[in-house]
């Protein structure tokens, strides 16, 4: 039985955010683009890399241990550093771990960052495009899937969509309403990649890719990266910025797989939802805007459903119903997200969950009032969920 | 059967050899737990239903439904090519365990989920056997 804790409440804040060019960036590393992140992010709360003693990051996969290559770029050593590998959860959870280890003593104010040059890896050459990845063959299942030309994270997404809309009558109009709605974020946020308007016409013309998504169901190859600083609430008050408490994080793991039970229609987010809520000391209905995972259009419906923001089976209705529009219900990813945005596995909604609560941008971008925001992380093998749940100070 | 296979050729895990050993002998075969009676997919050292280390392979009946599906559009890879669209499915088998396997003989648009399905062995090359599944 896991006791709900709640004593890190509050007591650990994001100190400053910052993100590096997004889109098409050549002749930039992975640790260059992340390198670029981190030095905005501490010119966001003031601070240099001297001050920096906590390091937890992630790169590309096929680069072991990415925070020692980090760390010597950086010229950081650090009383608690790491890479992560649990996919798209990684980087919320790199956040929670940051508060951990501060809170345990071994660092004070801690980088977490994830950086990917995905655009330039993946199109730089034919092969890598055939599979759709810059990750080496190694990283890929060997038997039980290869051989029925079963490829790629879309692959296993899709089958959690497919079966949502048999259990639930979700349809795909309802993934497009989702496309459209981050689309229309996105044409506030000059940074973002995607800077044309989307039609439901256009996204149920997009090419099927593997069905039932299509190219719009489908987040973006980019070359980005994002990194946030974590100190305590206390410190933060002093530096430049003005600090995001950390309320409340959780993490949920389905590792005994997305094939398993119901695993796939009932995610990670339910238990990593309930922890990070019960430390957080609210619910659902206190949340002012989400930036939710979004590698495709169905985790999105699925997490809002397992986060509690509309009933099990309800979220096809709760999409298309306007609510994640900036005036809508729940404004969700305000940036553009990973479908028109840039695709950095959830660090860049970090980002933005923070940058709410900033309140650096015009009536365009800022959800107004903004309070309590919730941001999720999902990955690794489809299964792995970590949630944070952000406060203005 | 034949030489210029083009497609994947699995990398057989020790664990799992005699499901590809009863494949070549067009015989699915699971793991079943001699305490709980649990079977599962794929195959490891332990029930994934009770933590016992008393595990059997079995024949499995072959049959069962798709649990979900996708469909291929897209080539990604080059032993594939002509055979777009495909489908690939999660097949849960009678006896419980759950497996990813294609589903062929029928159109891809006419695919369900929870559609009852049979294993059929497609001989691919002189050393392997892929179970596949067809409607009933």
């Amino acid at each position: 039985m896991i006791e709900p804790s709640t004593h890190l409440r509050d007591k650990y804040a994001i100190a400053g955010a910052g993100h590096s060019r997004l889109g098409k960036v050549p002749g930039v590393s992975a640790q260059g683009l992340l390198e670029e992140a981190m030095l905005n992010a501490l010119d966001d709360a003031g601070l240099t890399t001297r001050d920096v003693d906590g390091l937890i990051c992630r790169g590309p996969d096929e680069i072991y241990t990415f925070h020692q290559i980090m760390g010597e770029r950086l010229g950081i050593d650090a009383g608690f550093s790491t890479t992560l590998t649990n996919g798209g959860a990684s980087q919320v959870m790199g956040v929670a771990l940051a508060a951990m280890a501060i809170d345990a003593g071994m660092a004070s104010c801690a980088l977490v960052g994830y950086g990917r040059d995905n655009w330039s890896r993946v199109h730089a050459n034919k092969e890598n495009h055939m599979r759709g990845s810059g990750r080496p063959q190694q990283m890929y299942g060997m038997e039980f899937g290869p051989e029925f030309g079963y490829y790629g994270a879309i692959a296993a997404h899709g089958f959690g969509a497919q079966r949502h809309m048999h259990d639930y009558g979700t349809t795909r109009e309802q993934f497009g309403a989702i496309s459209l709605a981050f689309r229309k974020h996105a044409l506030n946020n000059p940074d973002a990649v995607m800077q044309k308007p989307l039609t439901m016409e256009d996204y149920l013309n997009g090419r099927m890719i593997v069905e039932p998504f299509s190219l719009f169901d489908c987040s973006l190859q980019t070359d980005a990266a994002g990194a946030v600083i974590v100190t305590s609430a206390e410190r933060a008050k002093d530096l430049r910025q003005k600090p995001v408490l950390i309320k409340g994080f959780g993490t949920g793991n389905n590792i005994s797989g997305w094939f398993n039970g119901d695993n796939m229609t009932h995610t990670g987010a339910i238990q990593s939802g309930q922890t990070a809520y019960a430390m957080a000391g609210v619910g659902p209905e206190d949340i002012d805007y989400a930036q939710i995972y979004d590698c495709f259009t169905y985790m999105v419906l699925v997490q809002l459903e397992d986060y509690g923001f509309c009933k099990k089976g309800e979220g096809g209705e709760f999409v298309a119903s306007g609510a994640l529009d900036l005036d809508g219900a729940l404004p969700t990813n305000t940036s553009g997200g990973q479908l028109s945005e840039a695709h950095v596995e959830g660090m860049l909604q970090v980002v933005e969950g923070v940058r709410q609560l900033q309140g650096i941008y015009g009536p365009e971008r800022q959800v107004p009032n903004a309070e309590i925001g919730l941001v999720s992380g999902h990955g690794g093998n489809t299964v792995c969920e970590s949630t944070l749940i952000l406060g203005a100070a | 059967m034949s030489d210029d296979y083009a497609k994947a050729i699995p990398v057989t895990g020790p664990e799992s050899v005699p499901y590809w050993e009863g494949a070549k002998k067009h015989q699915l075969v699971i793991q079943k737990c001699g305490k709980c009676g649990h079977h599962w997919f794929p195959p490891s050292t332990v029930c994934t239903g009770c933590g016992s280390r008393d595990i059997n392979w079995v024949r499995s009946s072959g049959k069962g439904k798709v649990f979900s599906f996708v469909v291929f559009h897209r080539l990604y890879h080059k032993g594939w090519d002509g055979e777009v669209p495909y489908v690939v499915g999660i097949i849960e088998l009678e006896e419980g365990a759950r497996m990813l396997s294609n589903v062929i003989g029928i159109p891809v648009e006419d695919v369900k989920c929870d559609m009852p399905v049979e294993v059929f062995f497609e001989d691919a090359t002189d050393t392997l056997t892929l179970p596949k599944f067809k409607p009933v």
